[in-house]
């Protein structure tokens, strides 16, 4: 199918993406366009006014910033996953990016675009609240930062208002810890059926975070709290599927799934502590 | 076995074909062949909800694989032409799909049949793999 009609502009700057996003409540920024394309050829959305920033070139870029690495929103997944900066200091992150669909997708689409579409099923999102990563967003009224766990309100539904911007994704730096992402799918460029996001103890403890297992990426507080008193991880991850509400769909079962979670996450838990 | 993922690790594949004009082009189509009678065996599936809506209508839920989901094949031939035209040739395109899936569902049964399963549906996806193993084991997981 073909999208039904748009108006189409192009911005040179977040702020005049800001104004024209501010015009009516019907625009929608145009980046990679990997999620919502489809969604507008599927007529599943249909903004009136599609606002493009894919070429602002000031938020592309990954730099470190004192205990964080920011990555600018219109990073494309190719640039995050071969990013040295991220590959040294937070690997977690640029080897999810690898993850994500396939090479076409990868060179095209955003980070920034990645996260502000919510999709519970994505890669991005579910390590980023694995590592507590904040994000910055730019609106009418200025600048404002929102914590991975708070961003993701819903199925699709960002902390972002219609005429906000996200800008820019700070990560923790984390040297030294075990860390492991582990996408299940059956074809390599899928969606993950069930993805796990771990990373081993440090001061704020264990964290492992659940992809494809609710309307948003979860924290699998049941295992957070069995690591935290001393499980291992075989039983830690009896506990992974609490307070998931997984979906049925074309290729699992929410049954199916949060058996295949318990496994995921034991995989992922030995292997963020063999790191 | 825990999750029902199935890996293809080897596929042999022995044809007897009429006259070899083009042997590229005759591994091309066996190749062709037995990676869509794999999808046959592994991912192809045609779904519909309750109401009788096709649930599998686009190309991310109706799963065609790719070159990334196949090992690399061996091929090999044996040549009988055949009697009835001048070349002695006959068709390739279809062979690796004939053969495919049964030999497929029956290397995933194979692979878990000392778990105590004798059959799985078509295609074995993950789930319907796993399925078998937990209802072999009489329920337990």
């Amino acid at each position: 199918m073909i999208p039904a009609p748009f108006e189409y502009r192009r911005v040179d700057s977040v702020d005049e993406a800001i104004q024209a996003l501010s015009e009516g409540t019907d625009a929608k920024l145009l980046a990679g366009g990997h999620s919502l394309l489809p969604l507008m050829k599927l007529r599943l959305a249909r903004p009136s006014l599609l606002v493009d920033i894919s070429r602002l070139q000031d938020l592309k870029y990954v730099k470190e910033d004192g205990d964080r690495v920011a990555i600018g929103a219109l990073t494309r997944h190719h640039d995050v996953a071969n990013s040295e900066v991220l590959q040294e200091l937070c690997p977690i992150v640029s080897y999810a990016a690898g993850e994500i669909g396939d090479p076409q997708v990868r060179h095209v689409g955003t980070i920034g675009g990645s996260v502000a579409h919510a999709d519970p099923a994505s890669d991005m999102p579910t390590v980023l609240v694995a590592l507590g990563a904040e994000m910055q967003v730019r609106g009418p009224g200025g600048v404002r930062n929102v914590g991975a766990g708070d961003f993701f309100k819903g199925l699709f539904e960002p902390d972002l208002a219609s005429n906000e911007v996200l800008t820019e994704i700070r990560v923790p730096k984390t040297a030294g810890r075990g860390w492991s992402y582990l996408k299940f799918h059956r074809r390599a460029q899928d969606w993950a059926l069930v993805g796990v996001a771990a990373l081993a103890q440090n001061g704020a403890g264990p964290s492992v975070a659940l992809t494809n297992m609710a309307d948003r990426p979860l924290r699998a507080a049941g295992v957070e709290e069995a690591l935290a008193g001393g499980a291992d991880p075989a039983t830690a991850s009896e506990r992974a599927a609490e307070g998931t509400r997984p979906p049925t769909d074309a290729f699992a079962s929410a049954e199916y799934r949060g058996e295949l979670v318990k496994v995921l996450v034991r995989r992922a838990l030995e292997e963020a502590q063999a790191r | 076995t825990e999750t029902g993922q199935t890996q293809l690790l080897r596929y042999v594949a022995v044809d007897d074909c009429g006259v070899v004009m083009n042997p590229m082009i005759v591994d091309g189509q066996v190749h062709g062949g037995v990676a869509f009678g794999i999808a046959e065996a592994l991912y192809e599936e045609v779904l519909y909800d309750e109401s009788g809506n096709l649930v599998t209508g686009t190309m991310t839920q109706y799963l065609v694989p790719s070159a990334a989901e196949m090992p690399s094949f061996e091929l090999d031939r044996t040549v009988t032409p055949s009697p009835t035209n001048p070349l002695g040739v006959k068709g390739i395109g279809e062979a690796g799909t004939i053969a495919a899936p049964p030999a497929v569902i029956n290397a995933v049964v194979d692979a878990v049949s000392h778990l105590g399963v004798t059959e799985i549906g078509k295609p074995a996806t993950p789930e319907r793999v796993w399925k078998a193993i937990r209802d072999a084991r009489g329920g337990a997981a």
